[in-house]
């Protein structure tokens, strides 16, 4: 009942937080980017706090539990992608002056063809990023008020299209920001308060524990144990460090701030941020791994270990706090994946007006929430792990490329998109629908990223005709990169970007 | 009938344009809205170069940091292996990233 209690309160306080920001919500761009004021330190933390997802609070220590040390590689991957979205795109996207992935496309490559498959795109990774939120929100629930999973699911959906559809994204970037610090706080302290309720001994078994099986102690990720510990750790940390890069969601942030100079500085932020939060998920894996070795759920660890420890009303409230984290995970990543989903849905594929853009959000919702019905089973990391590879294979390149190579051409693109998402979605649905032997294949579908990034790198280059490129692809890639003082024009240029 | 008329100050119309501008499509020609000032190609090119040479070494050497990571995780078992993974990675990643941010503005301040 007091976990119901908190959780509530968390979504009062988004609300209350959300509808201080409804002013903002007047126009297409002010609803997407909330106009461009947002100052950088919020931001950042807005970024964290849509990032750290269930994944990150549930996901993460369940699979520790289950499969080993190694699942510690996901949050690694996780914070190494926004080194690259530091060097590679932060600023240059900023530059571009487009609001989302598919409008980048349509400024680098001059065609509205390939905005509306960057659109298609976004859908297909927002959708299979949002199913592990509303699984995460419908266990959560399951567990903490008894009521059942699916009862959950739907309840947690219209709570969150409702508090998008009066807000908009500038009452979201401090409801994200607000989430941030709340997770942290729900999560890193009761996790230190476990660390001494444990005692001793339990520490011990924890902490330096003797005896343990081998392939759970080493830090190899080795899912289904399928042998092949260095092949699936390393597909996973490119899926993740690739993946954090093309993901809609996390781009469009950036054009929330003053300039390319303020955006990069954002990315730093970002790691300083997510390296703090992911110590925490580890401290409920381990702990979790002693009192509560065999869950039936394992996504639910997290919430389950405050009580095996701490019984009684000190246990109660812990798990309640960690309850609260874990909904406001799903809450603020729900939301942001909603807001880009929706943009894709009106703004990419049919031209948006406000309207529209909120029945995107509600149409997004029912998808997600019809298709976590049947997810149940399905650990929250692994569907994370797929949306990540999804956007290392179509938007990685698309961004790398096009911000850093003159040579990509409409059609080559086009291609690369074309073979990135069929063989990474491809290869989700096998495992998904197949039964295979565990084996160098299984994880080579399973994790398919190790093979399909460099596919759908080299159908863009290989794709891109030297003589398809226009005569206006060189200056629309120079001012990606030009300091601001450098390309002034009429128009009124903020001190950020003079600097 | 009552028409309601939007009434806006010299900056929130300036703000509007401005942000029609960068919602405008790509034109006929399929050339994208770019600022009609011209710039100077050379200095852009030159920037583009130096960054891009930035870029492509952070990259590389992020690789070369996970590759290191991930030896010395596939090394270490048993008691600590959680440890390697707990403490090294964070520090790292953030240097990187704070060190190509600072050389990515000292080209922006050259160029």
């Amino acid at each position: 009942m007091l976990g119901l209690a908190s959780i509530s309160l968390v979504l009062v306080a988004s609300v209350v937080i959300g509808v201080w920001g409804v002013r903002a919500a007047r126009s297409t761009p002010d609803f997407l980017v909330a106009s461009r004021r947002i100052v950088p330190g919020w931001n950042a933390m807005a970024i964290a706090g849509e990032y750290v997802s269930a994944a990150s609070v549930l996901g993460l220590a369940g699979l520790l539990v289950k499969n080993g040390v190694g699942a510690m590689w996901y949050g690694v991957g996780f914070t190494a992608g926004y080194v690259l979205v530091a060097a590679l795109v932060a600023g240059p996207m900023r530059r571009s002056g487009a609001y989302t992935v598919p409008d980048f496309a349509e400024y680098r490559l001059g065609s509205r063809r390939i905005r509306r498959m960057c659109g298609l795109v976004v859908l297909v990774i927002m959708l299979l990023y949002l199913i592990p939120q509303f699984k995460a929100a419908g266990v959560v629930l399951e567990l903490v008020s008894g009521v059942p999973y699916w009862v959950g699911v739907v309840g947690a959906g219209l709570v969150v299209s409702s508090t998008i559809a009066v807000g908009g994204m500038r009452s979201a970037t401090y409801v994200q920001a607000f989430h941030y610090l709340l997770k942290l706080a729900f999560i890193a302290v009761p996790a230190l308060f476990l660390i001494f309720l444990a005692g001793p001994e339990r520490r011990e078994q924890a902490f330096a524990p003797t005896g343990l099986d081998p392939d759970w102690a080493r830090p190899l990720l080795d899912l289904d144990g399928a042998g092949q510990p260095v092949l699936s750790t390393v597909s996973i940390l490119i899926a993740t460090t690739l993946g954090a890069m093309g993901l809609p969601h996390v781009v469009m942030r950036f054009h929330t701030v003053a300039g390319a100079r303020a955006a990069r500085r954002v990315a730093v932020g970002v790691i300083v941020l997510l390296g703090v939060f992911y110590l925490f998920p580890v401290v409920y894996g381990l702990l979790g791994r002693v009192v509560a070795p065999n869950p039936s759920e394992t996504d639910v660890v997290t919430v389950l270990v405050p009580g095996e420890i701490a019984p009684g009303m000190v246990g109660a409230v812990l798990t309640a706090l960690v309850a609260a984290g874990a909904f406001a995970a799903f809450l603020s990543t729900s939301s942001g994946l909603l807001l880009a989903l929706a943009g894709g849905l009106s703004h990419d594929l049919f031209g948006g007006s406000l309207s529209r853009l909120r029945a995107g959000v509600a149409a997004g919702t029912g998808l997600a929430v019809a298709l976590a019905l049947p997810a149940a089973e399905v650990d929250i990391n692994v569907l994370v792990g797929w949306a990540f590879a999804v956007a290392a294979s179509t938007f990685c390149p698309l961004l790398t490329l096009g911000i850093w190579w003159r040579g990509l051409t409409a059609g080559g693109a086009t291609a690369g998109l074309l073979v990135g998402v069929g063989t990474s979605t491809g290869a989700a649905m096998v495992t998904v629908l197949t039964d295979l032997e565990p084996g160098a294949v299984s994880v080579l579908l399973a994790q398919p990223a190790i093979w399909t990034v460099p596919l759908a790198f080299a159908t863009m280059i290989l794709a891109s005709r030297p003589a398809a490129i226009p005569e206006w692809a060189d200056e629309s890639v120079l001012r990606l990169h030009l300091p601001g003082r450098l390309s002034r024009s009429g128009e009124l240029l903020s001190p950020e970007q003079l600097r | 009938m009552n028409q309601r008329v939007r009434i806006t100050s010299p900056q929130t119309r300036l703000a509007l344009r401005r942000r029609s501008d960068a919602m405008r499509r790509v034109d006929r020609a399929g050339r994208p809205p770019m600022s009609s000032t011209a710039i100077d190609m050379e200095a852009a090119e030159r920037a583009l170069k130096r960054q891009r040479r930035l870029a492509l070494r952070t990259g590389l050497l992020l690789a070369a940091l996970l590759a290191v990571l991930l030896v010395a995780a596939g090394l270490s078992s048993g008691r600590w292996g959680w440890a390697v993974l707990f403490l090294a990675p964070y520090p790292l990643l953030l240097a990187l990233a704070a060190a190509h941010v600072r050389r990515a503005e000292r080209i922006e301040a050259d160029s």
